[in-house]
């Protein structure tokens, strides 16, 4: 069966520094995986390849068994690959909702239409996904807030929420609990493991809390310096010694 | 918003009236009613038929406003092409420095059918409109290659490129300097003559069958921005203005988004500029010049971008204090003899200059945003005095 | 012969109004590269820099406006034309350290288009300013015949034609315009490429953001660039005013094709600026003698092209992502 998600010799230069370093992963339909690796090994600069915020210097990324390299990032989202940001990066003066509503709408009606004279009431369909991923994120209740007057927490959510409004096969986080107190990433972690369970949802989670890691991932791939250092089951990485080196020069994790 | 507040400005989403009283019961009630568009095109049925009969024909009032009737026609004019350019710059956050090439170029196809093939006013207005439409796709489609402050400087670009081809290479069609005089602008329905006034209490109210014929564009325009504005363009274009990479992340086309706003306020830029023609029966070279362009952006901005009526209240001050205020010569405190400047009307283009800035500075939203919380602030304390 | 030095006519004509392009580009170019600000107002400090050099340099009879109904009908100080190359760049590189600071610097964290919307606000307050009190007709600016002159030294002739081979006599002030925008041209260059305060620049064109982080505090080199911006703008008009009208709306007129220069060279890139004012000056140079109707027009089309087929500008780089 071919994999969710392959990238092929994956390389990206910044002039002359190679941030993704002939990197082949893959990720198989229902895997949760995490990419962990210390500050500046290229995990921000991977997760932005696949979702085509950047163009590869060489290499090739597969989604479903279909190059994705040439595809506009709203077509890999549309393909069914969707991405929360590092920071949270909402609509802030659009209410809770409409920040949902604005991804359930590519989601049920494509990247683009003619509909300009169509009441946005008679949307039910968006309406609907839109409901049900506040309902999932807990922001129901908090639907007509303008979303610049959320507590951060919440605005982390909802740039899950949004992410997931769009009904992706796969969904790509990249730090979700960065910024967060520790009661706000307890319960970011929570709405992860909840996803996980209620969607059956295939992702791939960039996260420098071990804890989170270990206790919520399938597989673990290690980076450093761009390339793949190392990668298995938790069990496998703890004690992995290479893993151990590119941390802080040994320390214990 | 699906449930009850349909209103398309995200600012004013949060009304705060009180429910529990009388006072913010009738409050509350207006505030549901506001949003509905039924209400929104009504009332807007209601002011056009009312504006030019205030303005130029009431006692007191117009004797104080001391307005005119074509004038009142140009406001409509301005004001179909401010909503326009308000869908572009105030919802989806483009600032385009090139309408003049919509407006003037749709003036400038209205008169040359006008002259050389039919001068039905409804010929005039689809064939402007069309070319506007045609030619906003062509720039839009150059423009919008390069995001942010390019589209700005490419859309002026463009539109300067058409002044000086109207001016120079195309003086065969367009006239040149001299502008395109000799437009004939024939009858309505081959039987209304635009010029003329209406008969009997039609006539007292709107004045001339122009009025009339521009007024109905003014109010389909509202109509149509007001119903864009609550679909799902609406939305896209908000999101697209909020945070243009987060939209194109859930998976929206935004090029394509953009370059259809462009050419939505492109065809409302044209509806306006062929109706100047019309109500002009001339078209002037400078309706394509760039500072063209800059009037409709420092109408748009000083009525407060980002609202639905903002951009005509822009319309009307501006072209009020261009064409009456600046006769003035010396600008006194009304009803008193106190004097604020003498020579007015040789100042006001700086001191329009110098509100604008202040304006962009300090408050982004314009008068329309300003009488905005001035209203919230009212309608608190009428809330809670009771 | 006759149509070799026709070419060389319009090469020399191009290069002298290209070097009006190159100094407002270069200036508007750094600006907008390291401070990511955009000065729709880089017209204005051109119409300044040409009103302060008639009137450093000469002196002018005045028509209109609010000065001449106030009783002034002639206005300048006759200082000669060296004085005004001088003084005028100083004068508008003070006027350019102002403006970053009271109108850029409270909207460098403010959308592109508020920059743009404030800037063009004050573009429209500083031409109305000089209608109100120059009028609006336009002032004769008499092309200086000798420069450094004192005393019983006639000094340097700088005007009139000068002899030159194939094409005959040529306008000399041309050359002298070329010359100095050379040389300026030059020197900013070399400020950017070879010291502390270029690197600083160039670091911020690249990513202000990793600057920032570096703890490099950059408000200074900042606030030197947008005077430099301005001081070059300041020469344009300066050495430009002789060779066009003079009147409020020619920094207006002069944004578009300043701006486009940049755009179509690349942004930030010095070289681009230069490479892009001389493609625009000998276009229109050549336009103007083979087909002046399309003289206006060739710029805008030139633009268009280097646009489809280059959208980052002909020695702009590879745009980097976020
Ligand atoms: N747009 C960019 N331009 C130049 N270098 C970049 C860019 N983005 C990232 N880098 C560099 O690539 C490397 C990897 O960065 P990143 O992927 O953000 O690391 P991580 O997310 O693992 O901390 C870093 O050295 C960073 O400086
Ligand atoms: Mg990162």
């Amino acid at each position: 069966m071919t994999p969710l998600l392959e990238t092929e010799n994956l390389v990206k230069e910044f002039g002359g520094l190679v941030a993704t370093d002939d990197v082949n992963l893959t990720v198989e339909e229902d895997e949760r995986v995490s990419i962990i690796g210390p500050n500046g090994a290229g995990k921000s600069t991977l997760i932005n390849l696949i979702t085509r915020r950047l163009d590869p210097t060489s290499g090739d990324i597969r989604f479903k068994g279909e190059s994705i390299v040439n595809l506009e990032p709203h077509e890999v989202v549309q393909r069914g690959v969707s991405k929360s940001f590092q920071t949270a990066s909402i609509f802030p003066d659009l209410t809770v909702r409409e920040n949902a509503e604005i991804a359930a709408l590519a989601a049920e009606r494509g990247a683009f239409g003619f509909e300009f004279l169509k009441h946005r009431d008679s949307l039910t369909d968006v309406h609907d996904v839109a409901r049900n991923t506040l309902d999932s994120v807990g922001l129901l209740d908090r639907a007509n807030t303008v979303a610049t007057d959320l507590p951060y927490g919440d605005k982390r959510r909802l740039e899950i929420g949004i992410a997931l409004a769009s009904e992706p096969d796969l969904l790509l986080m990249d730090e979700p609990t960065a910024g967060m107190s520790p009661e706000e990433t307890k319960s970011t972690v929570e709405l992860i493991e909840q996803v996980k369970r209620d969607h059956g949802l295939t992702f791939v989670l960039v996260e420098h809390d071990m804890e989170i890691v270990f206790s919520i991932s399938d597989r673990i791939v290690v980076l450093s310096r761009g390339g793949i250092i190392a990668e298995g089951t938790p069990d496998e990485i703890r004690g992995n010694e290479d893993v151990q080196e590119a941390y802080l020069g040994g320390v214990e994790i | 918003m699906s449930e009850k507040d349909a209103n398309p400005s995200a600012k004013d989403a949060n009304p705060t009236a009180n429910e529990s009283l009388v006072g913010g019961d009738l409050l509350s009630r207006w505030e549901q009613l506001r949003g509905r568009e039924g209400t929104v095109v009504g009332l807007t049925a209601i002011f056009v038929a009312l504006f030019p009969w205030l303005f130029a024909r009431a006692p007191v009032i117009s004797d104080f406003l001391q307005g005119y009737q074509s004038l009142a026609t140009l406001i409509l004019i301005w004001g179909i092409f401010a909503i326009g350019f308000d869908l572009l710059l105030g919802y989806t956050g483009l600032l385009s420095f090139g309408h003049a090439a919509f407006w003037g170029g749709a003036a400038y196809a209205a008169g040359i059918v006008a002259k050389n093939v039919s001068g039905d006013p409804i010929v005039m207005v689809l064939s402007g409109t069309l070319f506007a439409i045609l030619f906003a796709w062509v720039l839009g489609f150059l423009s919008l290659r390069r995001g942010g402050i390019y589209f700005s400087i490419l859309t002026l670009a463009f539109a300067q490129m058409m002044y000086f081809m109207a001016a120079s290479p195309l003086a065969f069609l367009t006239n040149g300097e001299n502008g395109l005089t000799g437009v004939d602008v024939g009858s309505l329905f081959g039987v209304l003559h635009l010029e003329a006034d209406i008969p009997s209490v039609g006539g007292m109210l709107l004045g001339t069958w122009l009025y009339a014929f521009v007024g109905i564009f003014f109010v389909a325009a509202v109509a149509v921005a007001y119903r864009i504005l609550n679909s799902p363009y609406g939305m896209v274009f908000r999101a697209i203005r909020e945070n243009e990479q987060r939209a194109e992340f859930v998976g929206l086309n935004v090029w394509r988004y953009k370059l259809m706003a462009f050419i939505i306020s492109g065809a409302f830029a044209g509806i306006a500029g062929s109706l100047f023609t019309i109500h002009g029966a001339y078209v002037p070279l400078q309706s394509l010049f760039w500072t063209e362009s800059g009037d409709i952006v420092v109408m748009t901005v000083l009525g407060g971008a980002g609202s639905m009526f903002g951009p005509v209240l822009g319309v009307g001050l501006y072209l009020y204090i261009e064409n009456i205020v600046s006769t003035i010569q010396v600008l006194t405190i009304p009803f008193t003899d106190i004097v604020l400047i003498q020579d007015f009307g040789y100042y006001w283009h700086l001191l329009l200059g110098i509100v604008f800035v202040a304006v962009v500075w300090v408050v982004p939203d314009g008068l329309w945003g300003i009488i905005g919380r001035v209203r919230t602030f009212v309608s608190e304390k009428v809330g809670g005095e009771q | 012969m006759s149509v070799l030095s026709d070419i060389v006519v319009i090469l020399l004509n191009g290069l002298q109004q290209g070097a009006i392009y190159v100094l407002l580009a270069v200036g508007l170019s750094i600006i907008l590269g390291t401070l990511k600000f955009v000065n729709f107002a880089h017209g204005a400090l051109y119409l300044i820099g040409t009103y302060a050099g008639l009137f450093v340099a000469l002196n002018v009879p005045l028509s209109n406006g609010k000065l001449y109904e106030w009783g002034l009908t002639t206005l300048g100080l006759e200082w000669g034309f060296f004085a005004a190359l001088v003084m005028v760049p100083l004068l508008v590189f003070v006027v350019g350290l102002l403006m970053e600071r009271f109108v850029a610097r409270p909207f460098y964290d403010r959308p592109d288009t508020d920059q743009i919307l404030v800037t063009f606000g004050l573009a429209i307050v500083v031409q109305e300013l000089f209608r109100i009190l120059f009028g609006s007709n336009s002032l004769p600016f008499d092309q200086p015949e000798r420069i450094l002159s004192f005393g019983s030294f006639a000094g340097i002739p700088v005007s009139g034609p000068v002899a030159l081979p194939i094409v005959g006599n040529f306008p000399q002030w041309r050359l002298w315009v070329i010359g100095i925008t050379a040389v300026l041209v030059a020197l900013v260059y070399l400020l950017v490429e070879y010291t502390d305060f270029g690197l600083v620049v160039r670091a911020g064109t690249r990513d202000a953001e990793m600057v920032r982080l570096l703890g490099i505090k950059i408000t200074r080199p900042y606030i030197v660039v947008f005077g430099i911006g301005a001081a070059l703008a300041g020469v344009a008009g300066v050495v430009g005013g002789p060779l066009n009208v003079v009147n409020p709306t020619i920094g207006t007129n002069i944004l578009v094709p300043a701006f486009l220069t940049v755009v179509i060279g690349g942004v930030g890139s010095i070289a681009g600026a230069v490479v892009g004012g001389i493609v625009f000056g000998l276009t229109t140079a050549a336009l103007v003698s083979l087909a002046p109707a399309w003289s206006q027009v060739g710029l805008y089309a030139i633009a268009a092209i280097v646009l489809l087929t280059r959208p980052q500008g002909l020695l702009g780089d590879e745009e980097v992502a976020p």
